[in-house]
């Protein structure tokens, strides 16, 4: 009784901290490869509303979770303008290039040949 | 007899809440975080904790090499479509794994950046220091600079791995989607070339992963 109590307790103590931290391993993942052209320019981007860290080189390969994420960037004081969707797929990387002379910014999504892009609304894998 | 059970209970239950507290603490506050907590105390740590990860890395890349061996012999005997799919599958998962583990907003890349951010702040901090004797001063520094620039290798070496995975991961899923397409349009045999074709990219990544793997050194400090 006491030891089913004690257990109960630690089972309680232990999964709430988990689920809050968003540690509990529920979501599928897939990853975005996001490039800047050209690649030492360095135009605030969100995933959705989270500012992206500067890159290190000209990209940056994410893992996100499974869905539809918007890629925006900076539209005036607190403002955010949306350049594309990017569709994450299970075990799939979503490549796409982000032209940010342009104004506003233009997504590139990569094709299935990897070798050519097109300007588009909406990058899958 | 009863309340004494009962007192019994209350007494385990407390002690089992004070269990919890201490776990909850422990899991509110990151490890790294902790560390970054006493910065004078011990400079070196995110350096260390960093080299730990890739060592660990290392030894999950051999793993992967092996799984990417295995899948391409076993791809290349393959005739039958649907088994060929389940197998690039499972090396799709295996990849995006590894992948997983190196990518920029992962945990050993953050780690990376953190021990770089701490040996810049110590050469700084070692360059306005008047505590020393300049040649002591110097020999620091030069330390220090050492441990900087293994860092930064680290982290290069972390960025070509994490450059070869997204490779692989793209051949992986685009040959695993031409496949699809030529069994919609029962071309059969020519999906079964493109099989064939895959497994010598695959065999190629192998071979790439390989020397990944010897290259990387974690810093030594």
């Amino acid at each position: 009784m006491i030891g089913r109590s004690i257990a109960m307790r630690c089972a309680a103590l232990v999964l709430t901290p988990l689920a809050l931290a968003g540690c509990w391993p529920t979501g599928e993942t897939g990853f975005v490869e996001i490039r800047t052209f050209p690649s030492a320019a360095s135009t605030p981007l969100y995933l959705d509303s989270t500012k992206l860290e500067p890159f290190k080189g000209a990209s940056a390969v994410l893992r996100q979770p499974v869905g539809t994420l918007k890629l925006q960037a900076d539209a005036g004081p607190g403002q955010l303008a949306l350049i594309c969707e990017l569709i994450v797929k299970k075990n799939r990387i979503t490549t796409v290039t982000v032209s940010v002379l342009e104004r506003p910014p233009r997504c590139q999504c990569r094709d299935a040949d990897g070798a050519t892009s097109r300007a588009s609304r909406s990058c899958a894998a | 007899m009863a309340k004494a059970g009962r007192r019994m209970q209350r007494g385990w239950g407390a002690v089992a809440s004070f269990c919890g507290l201490v776990f909850l603490i422990a899991v509110a506050i990151p490890y790294p975080v902790a560390a970054q907590s006493t910065p004078q105390a011990d400079a070196i740590t995110p350096v260390e904790d960093f080299s730990k990860q890739l060592d660990q890395l290392k030894n999950t890349f051999g793993d992967l090499g092996k799984k990417i061996d295995d899948s391409a012999k076993t791809i290349d005997g393959l005739t039958d479509v649907q088994k060929a799919r389940t197998e690039i599958e499972q090396l799709r998962a295996a990849v995006s794994g590894l992948l997983g583990a190196v990518v920029d907003n992962g945990e050993v890349a953050q780690m990376g950046v953190r021990a770089e951010q701490r040996v810049q702040d110590k050469l700084r901090a070692l360059e306005g220091d008047t505590r020393f004797k300049p040649e002591e001063r110097q020999y620091l520094l030069e330390q220090w600079r050492r441990i900087q620039g293994e860092t930064q290798r680290a982290s290069r070496e972390l960025g070509t791995a994490r450059k070869e995975f997204s490779e692989l991961l793209r051949a992986l899923q685009t040959n695993e989607d031409f496949i699809d397409e030529l069994v919609q349009i029962r071309q059969a045999q020519k999906a079964i070339d493109v099989i064939r074709r895959l497994t010598s990219e695959i065999r190629d990544a192998s071979g790439k992963l390989k020397t990944l793997i010897g290259s990387i050194k974690p810093p030594n400090a």
